[in-house]
């Protein structure tokens, strides 16, 4: 049965004719050997935003790819409660993307809170608003480098994938790809599954470049030895609720006008778990949600949905829910770990991007991955065409990726941040410090007709019995090695 | 609770194979039975009666959880066959 007839397209007749001509049925192969007749010039696995943006990439540079998803569309299988942040990798991919990409809300407002027992702390953060500024779009700020974008990914990356269509790319949509087809050891392809979906007898595509895009778990890379495996400690757990709401709702209870957009980000709501709880706006949803150290978790043996609840339920998050309805759950690993955990990023006919390649990260006061995912992939086009145009798929010609990805702000982000993000690896600041700055904002505002002192006095006495003086000094210190100097 | 809703809440093409597997004789020698608490979508429960972590894969919103945390190699784990498992939708 010939590939095309069993799998569905997502994208028509087109990307179907190209399947037809690319691989034959059963585990007959397409042409190998560069840009023969036929064949792929390379197989992209995964139809996110870095495997779409390596697809496009490539495509435009006139290679034939073959772009798999696992899902029965881009983004089926994405959890995301977030924000992507402006970065302008996507745009020299699709002009006009950022007035074209169906995203929900522009985020101006970014808000801080760190939870205590009896209180909790906020910083604000609000750009100028550009709503009356058309040429940015609506609600975006009037500095676009400020603002970041919530978005649906079942849309996003659909719509996404629909420019890789539209500039010649082949998607193969509900393919898992089962592993690599190595020989003489250099990947040469991919393994899907065979004959009707079931167990064994897989199908082969083969392609002289293969770039694994695809995700948290990075299968592929782990198979052709790029890492070990992720490490419990080098990731977390997300989970999201969705909640209805109306947009008049939203923007009254954030204090939005239009399509601007909030995030709220919150330490100390998760009972001591390394990890923080969120909430960003869509046009008429809130996902709200925690992401957990899965060591940590593992070891507090609290499960996720119950913290989710008494999260939902707390003071600050409540009000906001009022009236909403709960319409979805999903859960998602994040890589967290930075340069710690960056695999070797290429192998002889192998390059990995996004998640797969651990390009995500939050240093606590910024979240970011889709950027990440899209600039790694977008370069991995770069690397891959150049190869392609010299015919050589060596480790050391694709080794000139990782080069890249150390030259773009992703490596350089990570790198800057690593011990920002090894910071957020401490208990401490998931529980005693939200304590301590509650206790000191409670004493700042209590009134109760005795004599205040001076603030420091105050900190004093928060830090007391919670933190130890030493430690404390001994954090400063970390503190401002991992985000000031 | 969310997870008591999970199929009110989450579309799924559930394939009649399951598309990982626990293998119940490494499962035995676990200490810490993380995958019982962790699993955001309680796939993993324990059976007191039968003195077993019982699996089910239906719920399974393929986070890849219980993999990382089962250090003994107890699962067999793969992500379900293309076009079948959770699919994310906008309600």
């Amino acid at each position: 049965m010939p590939l095309a007839t069993q799998k569905p397209l997502a994208n028509g007749g087109r990307a179907g004719d190209a399947v037809d001509r690319g691989a034959t049925p059963h585990g007959g192969a397409s042409v190998g050997g560069g840009s023969s007749a036929g064949g792929f010039d390379a197989i992209v696995v995964g139809a996110g935003p870095a495997g779409t943006s390596a697809a496009l990439g490539l495509a435009q540079k006139g290679a034939k790819v073959l772009l798999l998803e696992r899902g029965e569309y881009p983004g089926a299988k994405n959890m995301f409660g977030g924000m992507m942040a402006y970065c302008p990798a996507p745009e020299q991919l699709v002009p006009g993307f950022w007035e074209r990409a169906p995203w929900e809300r522009a985020v101006t407002k970014r808000v801080l809170s760190i939870a205590g027992r009896e209180s909790s702390t906020s910083l604000v953060f609000q750009a100028r608003s550009g709503s009356e500024r058309s040429s940015v779009g609506a609600g975006s700020s009037s500095d676009r480098s400020l603002t970041g974008f919530t978005l649906f990914r079942p849309i996003f990356d659909r719509w996404y994938a629909e420019q890789a269509v539209a500039a010649g790319v082949t998607l193969l949509t509900s393919c898992r790809a089962e592993g690599l087809l190595m020989r003489d050891g250099a990947v040469r392809g991919v393994r899907i599954a065979g004959g009707g979906g079931t167990a064994g007898g897989d199908d082969v595509v083969e392609a002289p470049l293969v770039i694994a895009c695809d995700g948290a778990l990075s299968l592929l890379a782990q198979e052709a030895g790029l890492h070990g495996g992720f490490k419990p400690d080098q990731v977390a757990l997300g989970v999201r609720a969705l909640y209805l709401l109306t947009e008049e709702d939203i923007n009254e209870r954030f204090g939005l006008a239009g399509r601007e957009g909030a995030t709220n980000e919150f330490l100390g709501c998760t009972e001591g778990i390394r990890g923080g709880g969120f909430v960003y706006t869509q046009t008429e949803t809130l996902s709200i949600g925690l992401v957990m150290h899965l060591d940590s978790l593992k070891q507090k043996a609290i499960p996720p949905y119950e913290l989710m609840e008494r999260f939902v339920a707390s003071t600050p998050v409540a009000p906001l829910l009022r009236g909403a309805r709960l319409v979805e759950y999903s859960a998602h690993l994040l890589p967290e770990a930075g340069v710690r955990m960056t695999p070797r990023l290429s192998a002889a006919g192998l390059l990995v991007a996004g998640d797969a390649a651990g390009f995500c990260y939050t240093n606590g006061l910024t979240q970011e991955g889709m950027n990440m995912a899209m600039t790694s992939g977008l370069l991995a086009a770069k690397v891959g065409a150049e190869a392609l145009a010299q015919g050589d798929f060596t480790a050391p010609r694709l080794a000139g990726y990782a080069k890249e990805m150390k030259r773009s702000f992703v490596l350089r982000d990570l790198r800057t941040f690593r011990r920002a993000i090894d910071f957020l690896h401490h208990d401490r600041l998931f529980e005693d410090y939200p304590r301590v700055v509650s206790a000191l904002m409670e004493d700042v505002y209590r009134s109760d007709g005795r004599p205040r002192t001076k603030i420091a006095r105050m900190g004093l006495r928060a830090v007391r019995g919670v933190v130890p003086i030493r430690q404390l000094i001994a954090d400063a210190i970390r503190v401002g090695r991992a985000y000031l100097w | 609770m969310v997870v008591d809703e999970i199929f009110e809440l989450v579309s799924y093409r559930i394939h009649p194979e399951p598309h990982i597997r626990l293998n119940q004789d490494v499962c035995q020698g676990c200490t810490h039975r993380a995958c019982t608490f962790a699993c955001p979508a309680r796939c993993y429960t324990w059976s007191e009666e039968r003195a077993r972590v019982e699996f089910a894969y239906e719920a399974c919103l393929e986070c890849g959880t219980c993999l990382l945390l089962c250090d003994r190699g107890a699962l067999d784990w793969h992500y379900p066959q293309g076009g079948y498992g959770v699919r994310f939708r906008v309600a």
